[in-house]
Order: C-alpha cells, then sequence, then structure tokens
C-alpha cells in the first residue's frame, strides 16, 4: 500500500529535531567519515593512473612545440601555393632563419627529434643551420637573400621533400601519431596517404600481437580447464599439492622461466635432444622451437597459464557435483551432462581468465623479446623502442592508447555478451 | 599537463633517493662487466669524492623524464654516440664545450680533441667526454669448421661456402654496415656511400636477404656467445667486450672477423641540472684521461677512445689483470682501424629510426 508522506505527521527525537534531520546528520557525518576513509586511496588513483593516463593521451595529439618554435615559419609557409613555386618564397625562408636565429636552443633541439620522425634527415638539417645562422648573426652581416644564404648553408633547403613534411606539423593537436601507429601519414597536401612501403611495420605488428594473444589464451584455456577441474574435485590433501605445483612457477622469477623454456626448446636443448636420443629425429633434423613464434606462444603459455587456471578453479569449486549426478541420473550421456550442465556454468570463469590472459599477452614485451627472435617484436617494442631510442614520445603514447581503447573495446563487447556481472576472479 | 603536477608527483620519490645519496656523484651505466671495469677503472683511482653507479637500460627516455620534471637525481650518463647528439640538441645534457680545454691532455701535450682525432673521431657532441669504442664484430668458434675458416665479411653472408645458421641481433645498426662491406664498400667509404647513393640501404638488404632464411637473431649481448657456444649457430655478430671476456676469462678460443666490424663509441654525459655538477664534471676529467682510459683495458676489452690510450697499454703490455696480453682482442689497433667501419652517429640519429622499422618489417616478413 503506497503512503503519502506529506499526510504523515513528523516524528520528533528527545531533543525536538525531525527525526529525519536528525538521520540525515549523522548520515552525512558517516559519508564523510568514509569519504575520508577512501581519500587516500582516490589519490593515490588520480596520481599514479588518472594523471600519467591523461598525460598519455594528451602527448599522442601534441604538437604545440614545433608550432610554437616555428610560428612565424608556418604562417609564412600556410600561404605557400605548391602549385605554383616549387620552393617556398623568400619570406618562408626569413621566417624560419629568424625563428631558428632567436629561437631558444633547448626547444629547438626538442622539435627536432619530432620533425626528423616526418622526415629522416631533420635532425642534422636544423642542427647544422642553427650552427651556420649562430654565427651569422654574430657577424650581423645579414644575408640579402635568406633563402640563396640557407641554402648555401646546405643544400637540403632546396629539396621540397623536406618542405612539404613541414605540412604534417602545421596544427597544435595532430592526429598524425595515430595514422603513424596504422602506417599512415600525410603527404604534401596533407592527405592521408600509405607510408612508404618498406617501412609498414605497424599494421603488421598489431596482427601479429592479436594473434600471439588469441593463441595463448585459446592453448591457456585448453590447458587450464583440465588442470582447473582436477584442483577442484580431487580430495583436498591432493588438490593442496597440485595447487603447488600451479603456484610454484607463478612466484618463479619471469626471466627465470623465460631462460628455462631457451634451455628446453633450442636446437641443442633438451627436447631435440632427447627426440634425437630417441631416434625420433635425425641429428640434422633438429626442430626449431624458439627465437620464433612457436617458441613465444610456448613460453607465454606457460607464463599465463595460472591466470587461467584460478579464476576457472575458483568457479569450478562452488558447483555442486551433485548437478552432474542429476544430470545422468535424468538420462543425460555424460558428454551430454557436461556440455549442457557443467559447462555453462564455468563461463564465469573462463571469461574472466581468458580476458585476463588476452589483456596480459598483447602487452607482453620481454618474453617474446627473449625468445622470440624475429618474430618476438609485439607491439610493446615498439612502444619501448620510442620511448627509449628514438624519443617519439607521440608516437609512443598514440600505440599505448591504441592499446588501451582496444581493451576498452572489448571490455565492452564482453559486457555485451557476456555480461560484467559474470565475471568471477575468486 | 602542467610542469607543477609532474613535478609534484616526481618529487616524493626522488627525495627518498636523494636524501640517501646526499653529495655523492652519481653515475649511471650499463651494469654488468662493464660497469665493473668502470668502477675498477676510474672509482677504485679517483679520491675527490665518492662516486656511485647505478645501471640502467639505456636511451634516453630517464634522462628526458627527470629533465622535463625538474628532479634531476643522476649526475653522468654513459650513452650511446646518437643518444650523445640528442641529448644535447634536447637540453638534457649541459653543453660543456667550453671546459674541453681543461680535459687531461695526452702524455705528449696533445690536447684531448685532436687525440680522439688521432683515433678517427670527429664528431664529439657538446655535451659529453670520451669513454671506449666498443663493436659490433662478427666472430666463431674455429672448432666448429673442420676445413678452411672464415676470415672475410663476405664469408658471413655466404652461406654456401660456410654452411649453418648465423646469429645476428634484433636491430639495424652494424649488420647493414657490414652488409655493405660483404657487397665490395670499401670499410672507411660505408658511411659515404650511405650518405650519398640513394639506393645504398636498398643495397645492404639486398646482402642481407642472401642469409635471411639462416638467422637467428637474439636481443641480450649474452645471447650470440650461448649460440655459438652451443652450436645453434657457426658465426655470430657480438659485442665485442664479451667476446674478449670469453677470451680472456673463461678458456674460450673464439676468433673475429676483424674485417667490417662496426666500432661504436660511448660517451659520459653531463645532466643538465645535475645535483652535484661541479663534482661530477671532475670526475668526468679523470675518467676521460688517457692513463684511466687505459686502465679500463686491464678489465674489459673495449678500446679507449683516445688514441694515446692505446699507446699506454701497448707499452705495458702484458696488460689484462690476469697477466695476459689484451691488443689481441681489442678491436682497435692500427691495423685492425684500416678494416673497420667507423660509426657514424649524426648519420644515424637522422636515419636510424627510418632504418630500424625497415628492419623490422624486413625481419617479419
Amino acid at each position: 500500500m503506497e503512503v503519502d508522506i506529506s499526510t504523515v505527521e513528523q516524528i520528533l527525537t528527545t531533543d525536538g529535531i525531525p527525526l529525519k534531520v536528525s538521520l540525515q546528520k549523522t548520515e552525512r557525518k558517516n559519508k564523510i567519515k568514509a569519504f575520508l576513509l577512501v581519500l587516500p586511496l582516490l589519490a593515490f588513483i588520480i596520481f599514479t593512473f588518472v594523471v600519467p593516463i591523461g598525460d598519455m593521451l594528451t602527448r599522442s595529439i601534441d604538437d604545440s612545440l614545433v608550432n610554437e618554435v616555428y610560428v612565424k615559419t608556418f604562417e609564412e609557409y600556410r600561404k605557400w601555393d605548391k602549385a605554383k613555386d616549387e620552393l617556398p618564397p623568400e619570406a618562408v625562408y626569413k621566417a624560419l632563419f629568424e625563428d631558428i636565429a632567436y629561437g631558444e636552443k633547448i626547444k629547438i633541439g626538442r622539435t627536432i627529434t619530432r620533425m626528423n620522425y616526418s622526415k629522416s634527415g631533420w635532425k642534422s638539417l636544423i642542427r647544422k643551420t642553427r650552427r651556420q645562422i649562430g654565427k651569422i648573426v654574430k657577424s650581423e652581416e645579414l644575408p640579402t637573400s635568406y633563402k640563396d644564404a640557407l641554402i648555401e648553408i646546405n643544400e637540403r633547403w632546396a629539396d621540397p621533400t623536406f618542405w612539404y613534411s613541414m605540412s604534417q606539423m602545421l596544427s597544435e593537436s595532430t592526429p598524425i601519431y595515430y595514422w603513424n601507429a596504422i602506417d599512415r601519414t600525410y603527404d604534401q597536401e596533407a592527405n592521408i596517404v600509405m607510408q612508404k612501403k618498406e617501412r609498414r611495420i605497424y599494421v603488421k605488428t598489431w596482427i601479429k600481437t592479436f594473434k600471439v594473444g588469441v593463441y595463448v589464451t585459446f592453448f591457456c584455456l585448453i590447458l587450464g580447464f583440465p588442470v582447473a577441474h582436477l584442483l577442484a574435485n580431487l580430495p583436498l590433501r591432493l588438490s593442496n599439492i597440485l595447487m603447488i605445483f600451479v603456484l610454484l612457477p607463478f612466484w618463479t622469477s619471469l626471466l627465470v622461466r623465460t631462460t628455462a623454456w631457451i634451455v628446453m626448446l633450442q636446437q641443442n636443448g633438451v627436447i631435440n635432444d632427447v627426440l634425437v636420443w630417441l631416434g625420433i629425429l635425425s641429428d640434422e633434423g633438429r626442430i626449431q622451437m624458439v627465437y620464433n613464434q612457436t617458441g613465444t606462444i610456448i613460453a607465454m603459455t606457460q607464463i599465463l597459464l595460472p591466470f587461467m587456471i584460478l579464476p576457472l578453479y575458483s568457479v569450478m569449486k562452488v558447483i555442486p557435483k551433485s548437478h552432474m549426478r542429476a544430470a545422468q541420473n535424468l538420462g543425460a550421456k555424460p558428454a551430454k551432462a557436461f556440455t549442457r550442465v557443467y559447462l555453462p556454468q564455468t563461463i564465469p570463469g573462463m571469461s574472466a581468465g581468458g580476458l585476463l590472459v588476452f589483456v596480459l599477452a598483447i602487452g607482453y614485451f620481454i618474453t617474446p623479446e627473449l625468445v622470440g627472435g624475429k618474430d618476438g617484436q609485439l607491439i610493446g617494442h615498439w612502444i619501448a623502442y620510442h620511448l627509449k631510442t628514438t624519443l617519439n614520445w607521440g608516437l609512443c603514447s598514440a600505440l599505448g592508447a591504441i592499446l588501451l581503447g582496444i581493451m576498452l573495446v572489448l571490455y565492452w563487447l564482453y559486457n555485451k555478451i557476456v555480461g560484467i556481472d559474470n565475471i568471477k576472479l575468486g | 599537463m602542467s610542469k607543477f603536477i609532474k613535478a609534484f608527483l616526481f618529487v616524493p620519490f626522488i627525495a627518498l633517493f636523494a636524501f640517501a645519496t646526499n653529495a655523492d656523484v652519481t653515475v649511471v651505466s650499463w651494469g654488468g662487466a662493464y660497469t665493473e671495469s668502470q668502477i675498477k677503472a676510474y672509482v677504485d683511482t679517483y679520491d675527490a669524492t665518492t662516486v656511485k653507479f647505478e645501471n640502467y637500460n639505456g636511451g634516453l627516455g630517464e634522462v628526458r623524464a627527470q629533465v622535463e620534471t625538474g628532479a634531476v637525481i643522476w649526475d653522468v650518463v654513459d650513452v650511446l654516440p646518437d643518444q650523445a647528439i640528442t641529448g644535447c640538441d634536447e637540453g638534457l645534457f649541459e653543453d660543456i664545450s667550453a671546459e674541453y680545454g681543461n680535459f687531461t691532455p695526452a702524455p705528449d701535450g696533445t690536447g684531448m680533441i685532436e687525440d680522439m682525432a688521432n683515433s678517427g673521431v670527429t664528431n664529439l657532441s657538446d655535451c659529453c667526454a670520451p669513454q671506449i669504442f666498443w663493436t659490433y664484430v662478427v666472430f666463431y668458434d674455429p672448432d666448429a669448421f673442420s676445413g678452411e675458416k672464415p676470415s672475410r665479411i663476405a664469408d658471413f653472408f655466404d652461406t654456401t661456402k660456410f654452411p649453418g645458421k648465423r646469429g645476428v641481433h634484433t636491430w639495424a645498426n652494424g649488420f647493414i654496415q657490414m652488409a655493405l662491406v660483404a657487397d665490395g664498400v670499401a670499410p672507411n667509404a660505408v658511411y659515404i656511400v650511405l650518405k650519398d647513393q640513394s639506393g645504398a640501404v636498398d643495397r645492404a638488404f639486398a646482402v642481407m636477404d642472401k642469409i635471411k632464411d639462416d638467422i637467428v637473431h637474439w636481443s641480450s649481448g649474452s645471447k650470440p656467445l650461448e649460440l655459438v657456444k652451443s652450436g645453434e649457430v657457426v658465426m655470430a655478430i657480438a659485442y665485442n667486450g664479451r667476446v674478449g671476456a670469453a677470451n680472456l676469462s673463461e678458456g674460450e678460443n673464439f676468433e673475429y672477423i676483424w674485417e667490417g666490424q662496426l666500432i661504436e663509441q660511448e660517451y659520459i654525459c653531463l645532466m643538465t641540472g645535475a645535483p652535484n655538477r661541479d663534482a661530477a664534471l671532475d670526475f668526468m676529467i679523470h675518467a676521460s684521461s688517457p692513463t684511466s682510459q687505459a686502465e679500463q683495458a686491464k678489465y674489459i676489452t673495449y678500446g679507449p677512445m683516445r688514441a694515446s690510450g692505446i699507446d699506454i697499454i701497448v707499452a705495458g703490455e702484458p696488460w689484462f689483470h690476469t697477466g695476459i696480453d689484451v691488443m689481441p682482442q681489442m678491436p682497435n689497433t692500427a691495423e685492425r682501424l684500416k678494416i673497420s667501419v667507423m660509426g657514424d652517429p649524426i648519420w644515424w640519429s637522422d636515419n636510424g629510426s627510418e632504418i630500424d622499422e625497415r628492419y623490422g618489417a624486413w625481419m617479419g616478413n
């Protein structure tokens, strides 16, 4: 029955304050207390998660530095009619001369790392030019033709391809890094075109990364399911011992396990030696199992297996054994009882394990690097490469952001198909 | 994102370390036997301040993060030559070119810059002091060949003459230069060809194609030695110091193919905003003196970048700390320099990323 609240007489506490107000007051106090309790955690999450990821996402589209340093040059550059003149007009050269002559050395230095990714050669071109311009400015004899002066400093200033590559840098926020991350770039008219043929590496790497991720998840599921089933159904004494066999490798250093796989799999390794000894392989016919994709998948599957077994185990543990018996009692053959009654109940565990393994696998770096040989360069390799070696943090961030985006899409798909409440980690 | 937030993020972590290491000069290097040799040669012979070595994994990523946030905890960083140049351009390292006059001259009075030019280095970055030469060199186990043994770099690319797999690293530098030498380019002309001939890189890749299916790729420096030792490959490219250590300290008997080896430079650079700048600079002067550089060769077979350092070693043989001659393992003797490619970090810092991407695509095909 519905009660109209307005007609109910107000209940007062002993000190005459309406009960509602009094309750609200204590409630608010509790809420503040609760908030204060989680505040450190919140701050921790903001500073270690939200801020760095925000920073990464910003960097992946940020191109403001180059626009700040070459502000005059770019202004003149936009006026250049590429159809009419092969090389930019004198005004562009003059602006460039001034931007370099009076710009901050450090800022210029930083822009050339970025410019060099658009076209190899910018680095030394600007470095040399800056040195020579410094001398000219010191001598106080400014050139009559800046164009001739710059071309005299370095003939690359007469090479239109350098000027064309500047068209990629003209706006302060740019999607160029995202295009680079899928092997696209801009042409001189700022149309999106494919990267040079021999430089197309990222699409291939993305595909390879997903392939490895899918394989590893699949094999983890195939291997992990029976183990988890055994763990959940054996008597406690035995399953505890078995559990140690699952956890012991889990607690062992990643590097040790990776190296152990090299010892096992290499051409003069344990497995090949045994096969040759048994006469299954000839000494010349030793199988190449490591320093390729096979090795990567084998090693990663073993390393990530616990992430599949543990969620599966925790789900299987609580499935009553009587369900299978009841199904068989009602006439189902064991296989049918398994597929219709048992398997559906393990879906939360399978999906939790699958998602966990896949997400870990596509971000993997060190294991594929060590056992993968030429196939070991997954997307993590190129993120590290641009972070450390080329300092192209824009591309590095874009690659990271795409990885993050893919994971979010997977999560969304998963929620649509299986439902996130069905996930069970333990 | 504002600099303030970043600094705010960084400072508490940094402060912990900073207090603990107050006033010591912190030098960051690659670790392992290399850092050990640096400590023995530079720290144990130096009393002015306490110097502490830390390890890092290379690259300028951490250097840039420290300078950008303004929370600099390192003083000196040991870097590859192209990073010495990029770091100097980006202002991550301090310009110390005005101080070069104060660096220790050679025993005969030759200044440091000229002393380096005498061993072929003319592209010193303005922010750094010389350390050592290290090389990408091909080596093999002579016992693995019953008949003729490989002696030219072309043999590395010839699997009909010398069948078997080859160990090669997973990045391009070193390998493409060797490919050009194997194709008939004179070692001292390799970079001239790369600079002036537009198809030079294609040419190198065409030579590399010949052994593409026979390559086992490695990515960590100890791997090529394991590969050759276990017989997985018959020849491999390796860092020369690793091969030297195996020969001098582990009783191996590896042989080198010096022809076409790529000589790379290694520098120590002063961080912009280094907490102990003056002490650090003084240590850099000490660590790049000819005697210090020669001293390092007692523990590792990387060559002094200063020509006068080599003279000290030659005069002092047997120089290695175990009482063995070290010169047979050294990459930069006068004869070997003639058949070696001298790295050009300026060209590489322009073109390295494009070539590395291409190499990645090449490996994956």
